[in-house]
């Protein structure tokens, strides 16, 4: 699919050149889910990412016999999943849209692949993938601090 | 563009009448949370307030003491003070136990304002956290009765939980609304929450603004107002364009005691409503 008009929204396509993003566009595919639907399971086989064109995905940890919890929203342009990069490529949390959702989806498997022939397109999508994860952990440890409660 | 119309005035007070409480008395209450209350106060002589957005009251409970509060009201009906107070001490537990007919001291209003009038023309992002959307209340207000002088408006509002949100109508009202974005987030979620969870920064992205154009203005602990201004200043927003809010000890509200001395500034005098550009120095220095 046509990747042009998400990449200035997106981090990860920003970064990409012209031909890094046609290889992206050749593992891509639209993916749509009702509000409510689940895009992938904790514990199952990471394969996929995916990037939020529109709606919203909640990030949400289950225990037997208690609703979800939800411990992150991700909205346009957001990269849904970072476990597809690291082994065992296992997802660590449910993912569910709280509205009608769009996304792309991308062949992760493939994605590994090519950055495993491509160390230059490796180092871009780590690049992407470790500053993700370092604004992730710094809102987390804001979060932990429990700023709003009283003083 | 039209001009914005001219700021109340603020008639000038000597020391004597400055220290000296109005007898008001709370005309209504509502339960905001489970530790917080809104309470509309009109004074005895039938005087209104004038007053700016950002700016406080001293408001003292008879026999027990007096705290500055910022106003959450608007500037259009200075007959009805309206604060929003959160039980966290002794003075503030019983304001919020005041009910209707109650009496009260007021005295004020003090300090500085939000640069609503230097917003004209620009983006206005509001980014309040926890209790801090009560000074910014008032903007809401002033924007949205002159909505045509500004262009995008934004609130980004986080909150420890659904539980905690402040003037939940008023937020459906304002998200009903086609001329202005609202986002609101919570830390933690419960079984029937379907916003968005997590820091007021991971809404940034969704808001519209112009950073060659806008002024922002923060309000809520100082730690997210840091966050929030390094985040704003990485989208291109110069700090002198974003406005905090900062609390201190204030006493005598008039710059004379020293209690909310800040560096080289009395907070209840040269603030609350300060330029980031000013005291984002300070705000790193933990003796201060």
């Amino acid at each position: 699919m046509n990747l042009e008009a998400l990449r200035s929204s997106s981090p990860l396509l920003t970064k990409l050149s012209n031909t890094e993003l046609a290889f992206f566009e050749s593992v891509s595919q639209e993916v749509h889910l009702s509000s409510g639907e689940v895009l992938f399971e904790e514990g199952s086989q990471a394969d996929n990412f995916f990037i939020i064109s529109q709606g919203k995905v909640g990030l949400e940890i289950t225990t037997p016999g208690k609703p979800p919890m939800i411990i992150q929203t991700l909205g346009p342009g957001d990269l849904v999943g970072l476990s597809w990069f690291f082994p065992p490529y296992r997802w660590n949390w449910h993912a569910r849209a709280m509205a009608d959702t769009s996304l792309v989806a991308f062949d992760a498997v493939a994605v590994r692949r090519k950055c495993e022939e491509n160390r230059d397109l490796a180092l871009e999508v780590l690049g992407v993938v470790a500053s993700e994860l370092a604004a992730r952990l710094h809102r987390t440890r804001i979060q932990l601090l429990d700023l709003y409660q009283a003083p | 563009m039209t001009s914005p119309s001219p700021a109340p005035s603020i008639a000038p007070h000597t020391v004597g009448e400055a220290m000296l409480p109005r007898p008001y008395r709370v005309s209504s209450r509502r339960m905001e949370t489970g530790d917080t209350v809104t309470l509309e106060m009109v004074p005895d002589d039938g005087k209104g307030l004038a007053f700016l957005p950002g700016q406080f009251t001293m408001v003292y409970v008879f026999g027990i003491g007096e705290v500055p509060l910022s106003i959450s009201g608007t500037p259009r009906d200075p007959g009805t003070l309206v604060h929003t107070v959160r039980s966290v001490g002794a003075v503030t537990r019983a304001i919020v136990a005041l009910e209707a007919g109650d009496p009260i001291g007021v005295r004020g209003p003090y300090g500085t304002g939000w640069p609503v009038m230097e917003a004209a023309g620009r983006d206005v992002l509001l980014v309040a956290g926890g209790i801090g959307l009560a000074p910014l209340r008032p903007v809401l207000y002033e924007v949205m009765a002159n909505r045509d002088r500004y262009e995008a408006v934004s609130l980004v509002y986080g909150s420890r939980s659904p539980a905690d949100l402040l003037f939940d109508d008023e937020l459906h009202t304002w998200r009903s609304r086609f001329d202005m974005e609202i986002e609101v987030t919570v830390d933690r979620s419960d079984a029937g929450w379907f916003g968005d969870v997590g820091m007021v920064t991971g809404l940034l992205p969704r808001v519209p603004f112009d950073p060659a154009n806008t002024i922002a203005m923060l309000c809520g602990p100082e730690i997210m107002m840091k966050v929030v201004a390094g985040e704003l200043g990485a989208e291109g927003l110069g700090a002198e364009a974003i406005y905090v809010s900062l609390e201190r000890n204030m006493k005598c509200a008039i710059g004379f005691c020293g209690h909310c001395q800040f560096g080289p500034d009395f907070l209840c005098r040269d603030g609350p409503v300060v330029p980031y550009s000013r005291v984002a120095d300070r705000l790193r220095v933990t003796g201060l």
